[in-house]
C-alpha cells in the first residue's frame, strides 16, 4: 500500500512537471472582421522565428504585379518552413506584414481567412517602400509557438 | 537507537520510519516540481540605455509569452487621436497599449521588446523623451524604424510589442 502511494506521488510530481511544458493558448480581444487577434498569449510549447518570407524564391517572375499570386506563393513558402519544423499554418501566433502599399489589407484579410482555422494571430502591418527585390508587393515574418 | 528503545527492535515499525522518511522525500521532490512554474520570473536589462529609454538587449527566463497586434493612436472604431499632434499621438498609443495590456492580464512593465514604426523619425527623439515616463522597471529593447505608412490614415506611429507576462 505504502509503495501504491509513494508510486503515486511520484506519478504526481512528474505529470506536474508535464503540464507545465504542455503549450496554452489563448487569444486576447479576437478581431475576426481583420483576420487578427489584438494579442496572442502563449505559455508552453517550443518557438520557431522565421524569417520574412516573400514570393521571390524560388517562385519566378511571372507574379510580378499580382497580389493574390504573390499572397499565395508566399504562404506555401512559409508552410512549407513551418512543415520543416514539425508545424502548421495554425501554430503562427504573430506576423509582422510588409506592404508596398496598404490597400492590400483587405485582400490580405480576405485570404487570411481561409488560412486560419483555430484563432488569428497577433498582426501588425506596415507600409514600406521597397522589399529586397524591386517586384515583391509583400513580406511576411512570422513567429509560430508549436505545441 | 531511539526507535530501537521505544520499539524493542520491532523490524516492522523501523521499515515503517524508513517508509515515511522516504515519503518525506518524495514529498520533497514532489515540491520541487509544483513549486518549478511558480519560480518568479528573471530578468535581466542588458546594457540600459536610459538616455533613450530602451535597453540593448532584455534577459528574460519564465512566465507567460504575449504577442502583440500593432498598437496605434486610434481609438478601438478606428478613429484617429490627435490629428497632426505627435506628442498626443504618442500619448493616445501609450494608453491603447496600457488597455491592451490589461485586458492580457498584465502591465506595461512586462514589455520586453518593440519595434516603432514612425512616418516621422525626425521627431524620434520626442518619442524617446516621453517614454522615460513608461517604464517603470527597466527598459525593454526597441528598433525604431520609417514606414511610408501606417494601418489608421494620419498615424505617425504603430508600435508592435512581445511581452513576458509574470505567471
Amino acid at each position: 500500500m505504502k509503495t501504491v502511494v509513494v508510486f503515486s506521488f511520484l506519478l504526481l510530481n512528474f505529470t506536474g512537471i508535464t503540464f507545465a511544458q504542455e503549450l496554452k493558448k489563448e487569444f486576447v480581444d479576437p478581431m475576426p472582421q481583420d483576420s487578427r487577434s489584438t494579442a496572442v498569449k502563449v505559455k508552453g510549447g517550443t518557438m520557431l522565428f522565421l524569417a520574412g518570407h516573400t514570393a521571390s524564391q524560388p517562385a519566378p517572375d511571372a507574379d510580378l504585379g499580382n497580389f493574390d499570386a504573390q499572397f499565395k506563393a508566399t504562404f506555401d513558402k512559409i508552410k512549407n518552413t513551418l512543415a520543416k519544423a514539425g508545424a502548421t499554418v495554425d501554430d503562427i501566433v504573430s506576423m509582422s506584414v510588409f506592404v508596398t502599399d496598404l490597400r492590400y489589407v483587405p485582400q490580405f484579410n480576405k485570404l487570411t481567412k481561409e488560412l486560419f482555422k483555430k484563432g488569428y494571430p497577433a498582426v501588425t502591418f506596415v507600409e514600406v517602400s521597397h522589399l529586397a527585390r524591386p517586384q515583391s508587393l509583400i513580406e511576411i515574418q512570422p513567429i509560430a509557438v508549436i505545441p | 537507537m531511539v526507535s530501537e528503545s521505544v520499539s524493542g527492535g520491532n523490524e516492522t515499525e523501523e521499515s515503517l520510519i524508513s517508509i515515511m522518511k522516504r515519503l518525506g522525500l518524495f514529498a520533497a521532490i514532489l515540491l520541487a516540481g509544483f513549486s518549478q512554474p511558480i519560480v518568479a520570473q528573471e530578468r535581466e536589462m542588458i546594457i540600459p540605455m536610459p538616455q533613450s529609454a530602451y535597453s540593448q538587449a532584455v534577459k528574460v527566463k519564465g512566465g507567460t509569452l504575449l504577442f502583440l497586434s500593432g498598437v496605434g493612436p486610434a481609438d478601438e472604431k478606428g478613429v484617429l487621436a490627435a490629428p497632426g499632434d505627435f506628442r498626443g499621438q504618442v500619448r493616445a498609443t501609450w494608453d491603447n497599449m496600457r488597455r491592451v495590456m490589461a485586458k492580457a492580464g498584465g502591465s506595461l512593465d512586462d514589455i520586453v521588446t518593440m519595434t516603432v514604426y514612425t512616418t516621422e523619425r525626425r521627431w524620434g527623439e520626442i518619442f524617446t523623451d516621453m517614454r522615460k515616463d513608461v517604464f517603470k522597471t527597466g527598459y525593454p529593447s526597441s528598433a525604431f524604424v520609417e514606414a511610408r505608412k501606417l494601418r489608421t490614415p494620419g498615424a505617425f506611429l504603430e508600435i508592435q510589442a512581445i511581452a513576458v507576462l509574470k505567471e
